[in-house]
């Protein structure tokens, strides 16, 4: 979905949000919804990256730590960052990010292929980087944010 | 999906409900049911069945179908004596005929033989060959209307008899029904003389094709009661004016109508080439033709019609009365409306919190609301709800089975079919069922010989029964058998290994042996239920629903078997417990008992294995929050609750947390729909002040913490991941 595969100039929009310092974005069509942070229940035996679940209109939602998923350092968490509620798959997952702060419509030739880098992380993650306003923001797929079963269990 | 295999699926659904009228009005009838309304119930499912059958033809079940409705049309007609041996044939003739109807569901094939056998017995029920010729030109395909000739044209000598103003409404023709053959049937009745009313039938171009114009006078000369007339138009109740007024009884005026030139066979041809639409091709000299005799129209006696509806109402089963939904719509509902019940409960708690007094109209709102919202969550939960007749209906059929494998005659005896419970019990209940009602015939009732020397009666009895108990449904499954043979099952035990030959037991323990696993009674192993699976596997299906079985046995009076379930599966009886400042929730089921530890009761194995003694027994002590990862050290056992669990394979734990909240009923919630299996969590719920507590998965805490810390290895392998 988030594949950077339409044609150029075919405008699409994404939605840009803070964790840290850094800007990143996601294609607004995986973002379901945006809601302010809960107290989440700690689910044991699971990745430091997954903070728990909360009740989102009766079903359950894991919250995935997207600055620890992408490596950085989990910051205390504070009652301003915001929940983007998105569709992966069949799965509904909430990122858990510092604020959320932009809208933009892009074409699909501003935005760059991601260079190379030895960040596994990065590979995983960045579909793309945009410059805008002499800011970098990087494109985030989301296929990989939940924890892989088969890959833990290998 | 196709339209057609939509419809397709329809049938069949249909089929299975007229397979369980079918079943259980020959069932009625065995008891002694004699009304003739059960007889037309049992008839007109056979019927449905074929004429379904037909639409897609399918061309053995039509068959099949037909033999049968012949049959039961003998007994409709008192021709057959619903006597003991033609029941069982019959009943045999239902369990062939549900086959049939899978088979052609799933596109097997049935087992032909069998069908044909039992094909024979029934035409040895049936009448004489040359009748059933007959019969079989009811198959619509290439109707024929050969029977005319049983149409007297002369006027009927002056006896007792009936005069049927017959007038379809255009919806009898929409519902592909006949006049043609309703008239038809009509003769079976007596000596007839059919007279047709077109009168109101439009010039052409006024013609409406769809409209019915046409009405047929019929006279009915014979002993053939009201009722025998009703029947044959009972399909078409309520499409149709019908008048049924006795000749004779009025002397000379209701004589039958001089019938003139009319030629009935021309006009019945004609109808037969254009049929049920109205026939617009009838002609105007037709028109002109039957114009002549008018019949003679005794107004019926209002009291008598009147007297003879409730009747008619009464036998037309009540139709269109229930709607098929999609299960996830439901689903999708019910979450919602568990969402409602956890938002109206946080609304109350910030009203209350923002000071409002108890008895403000604020408050009282919500007190209302709060009622609105239980009241809607039980009406949800009831969608879900069927009777558990659906699963109990399957058993007759497997009595009938098992009695004839073991050599037992065997009565089923059912009760509390009503009983209504979610729908996912009742799918998971078959299995368990049908191993017990195998179990009972096989193992519990006696050989005949043995029953007579206990001067029992020589048919054995299990009875089925289902009730409601304290918001749980409890089903029993009894036999008056001899009851468990206490010192054969306790050797057993023995030299299987299963308990020490010295082990102190109460007869209690003795008979509740037969639940271990790897335990049979059965000396030989026999076809029916001997196959290495037993009354383990059915403890395990019923603890998988949330469920208890017990036995109770007594010596020569027989065993019974008694399950107690929740209603659904959406919801659960938890204990709330904390643990580490985590909410968390213990499946009441599972909990034998709570106890606070004292220091002298818990042991150390070393490491940070400890057990706890109750009652002269050790039992593992188990700290959760050292399973669950949310503690690294130990909780010393006397600042916390122990509970005392069994887990499924009947071992035993004592479960340690910080402190009990209390019992509260909670909405089961997936965690593997966004997220993935956790282990040592079954579900997630969602408490009152709207957020998720954890449902813990007795069975793995207790499997891991046996197999030394592998759930913390676990964690750390995950950690890396």
């Amino acid at each position: 979905m988030t594949q950077t595969n339409a044609t150029a100039g075919a405008l699409r929009e994404l939605i840009s949000f803070r964790i840290g310092a850094q800007e990143f974005c996601v294609d607004i069509m995986d973002v379901r919804e945006i809601r302010g942070w809960t107290a989440a229940t700690a689910l044991p035996q699971s990745p430091s990256f997954v903070r728990g679940v909360i009740n989102l209109r009766g079903a359950v939602l894991p919250i995935v730590d997207l600055a620890a998923r992408l490596g950085f350092d989990s910051s205390e968490t504070s009652d301003r960052a915001v929940i983007i509620v998105a569709q992966i798959g069949e799965q509904v997952v909430g990122l858990l990010v510092d604020a959320v702060s932009d809208i933009l419509s892009v074409t699909d030739d501003v935005i760059q292929p991601t260079p190379d880098v030895a960040s596994d992380t990065a590979k995983t993650f960045v579909r793309g980087l945009i410059a805008m306003d002499g800011r970098m923001i990087s494109l985030i797929g989301l296929e990989r944010v939940l924890p892989d079963a088969e890959l833990e269990a290998a | 999906m196709d339209p057609l295999e939509a419809i397709r699926g329809t049938f069949f659904q249909e089929c299975e409900e007229q397979l369980a009228e079918l079943e259980s009005g020959l069932l009625a009838m065995e008891n002694g049911d004699t009304d003739p309304e059960t007889i037309n119930a049992v008839f007109r499912a056979v019927h449905s069945i074929k004429g379904g059958a037909g639409a897609f033809s399918l061309e053995a079940l039509i068959r099949f179908a037909h033999v049968f409705e012949t049959a039961m049309d003998e007994m409709r007609s008192g021709r057959l004596a619903p006597n003991d041996e033609v029941l069982k044939t019959l009943l045999r003739a239902a369990d062939v005929l549900a086959d049939l109807v899978r088979a052609a569901r799933d596109g097997d094939t049935a087992d032909e033989a069998h069908s044909a056998a039992i094909v024979e017995e029934l035409k040895a029920l049936g009448p004489d060959g040359a009748s059933e010729e007959a019969e079989s030109e009811e198959d619509w395909g290439d109707f024929n209307f050969q029977p005319l000739a049983a149409v007297t044209l002369e006027a009927p000598a002056a006896a007792g008899g009936w005069q049927v103003r017959f007038k379809p409404r255009a919806d009898l023709y929409a519902k592909a029904n006949e006049s043609a053959l309703l008239l038809r049937e009509m003769t079976r009745l007596g000596d007839v003389a059919v007279e047709l009313d077109a009168s109101e039938l439009p010039d052409l171009e006024a013609l409406d094709p769809e409209a019915s114009y046409l009405a047929w006078t019929v006279t009915v000369i014979g002993d053939a009661d009201e009722t025998a007339i009703r029947e044959v138009f009972e399909f078409v109740d309520g499409d149709c004016e019908l008048e049924i007024t006795p000749v004779g009884a009025e002397g000379d005026g209701s004589a039958p109508p001089p019938l003139g030139d009319l030629d009935i066979s021309a006009l019945l041809a004609e109808l037969q080439e254009a049929p049920p639409p109205a026939a617009p091709e009838i002609t105007p000299e037709l028109e002109a033709e039957s114009a002549a005799p008018k019949p003679s129209r005794a107004a019926p006696p209002p009291a008598e019609a009147a007297a003879a509806d409730p009747a008619a109402q009464h036998r037309k089963p009540e139709a269109g009365a229930t709607i098929r939904v999609d299960l996830e719509r439901v689903d999708r509902l019910i979450d919602l409306v568990g969402e409602l019940v956890i938002n109206q409960a946080m609304l109350s708690q910030r009203v209350m919190e923002a000071g409002f007094a108890r008895a403000s109209g604020v408050a009282m709102g919500l007190d209302e609301l709060e009622q609105l919202t239980r009241e809607i969550q039980d009406s949800v939960m009831a969608i879900r709800a069927q009777p558990v007749k659906s699963v109990f209906q399957r058993m007759p059929r497997l009595v009938r089975e098992v009695a004839a494998m073991t050599g037992k005659p065997v009565r089923l005896v059912t009760e509390g079919e009503g009983t209504e419970v979610d729908k996912t019990v009742i799918e998971r209940l078959a299995d368990p069922l049908t191993h017990m009602i195998r179990n009972a015939i096989d193992h519990g009732l006696e050989s005949p010989e043995k029953r007579a020397e206990a001067g029992k009666p020589a048919e054995g009895q299990v009875r089925l029964a289902a009730a409601h108990r304290s918001g749980r449904i409890v089903i029993e499954v009894a036999d008056d058998g001899g009851g468990i043979n206490r010192e054969r099952v306790k050797q057993i035990a023995v030299d299987k290994g299963l308990i020490a030959a010295d082990a102190p037991m109460s007869d209690e323990e003795i008979d509740n042996l037969i639940f271990m696993p790897g335990f049979s009674t059965a000396s030989e192993v026999s076809d029916i239920s001997g196959r290495g699976v037993g009354m383990d596997v059915v403890r395990r299906s019923i603890q998988a629903l949330g469920g208890r079985i017990a036995i109770t046995s007594r010596p020569g009076k027989g065993s019974t078997f008694t399950m107690s379930l929740p209603l659904t599966l959406a919801v659960l009886d938890g204990m709330v417990v904390s643990v580490e400042g985590q909410t968390l929730v213990t499946p009441i089921t599972a909990i034998i008992e709570t106890l606070q530890p004292k220091a002298a009761d818990v042991n150390s194995l070393g490491g940070h294995a400890r057990v706890i003694a109750i009652r002269d027994s050790y039992v593992p002590l188990i700290d959760v929050g050292m399973a669950l990862g949310y503690r690294t050290e130990p909780l010393p056992a006397t600042q916390g609750v122990a509970l005392l669990i069994e887990g499924e394979g009947g071992q035993r734990a004592a479960l340690l947390v910080d402190a009990i909240q209390g019992q509260r009923q909670v909405v089961i919630k997936s965690l593997e729909a966004n997220y993935r299996q956790v282990p040592g969590v079954a579900a997630a719920t969602i408490l009152g002040d709207g957020r998720v507590a954890l449902i813990l998965d007795i069975d793995t805490i207790v499997a891991v913490s046996r197999g030394a810390d592998s759930l913390r290895a676990e964690k750390r392998l995950a950690g890396t991941g």
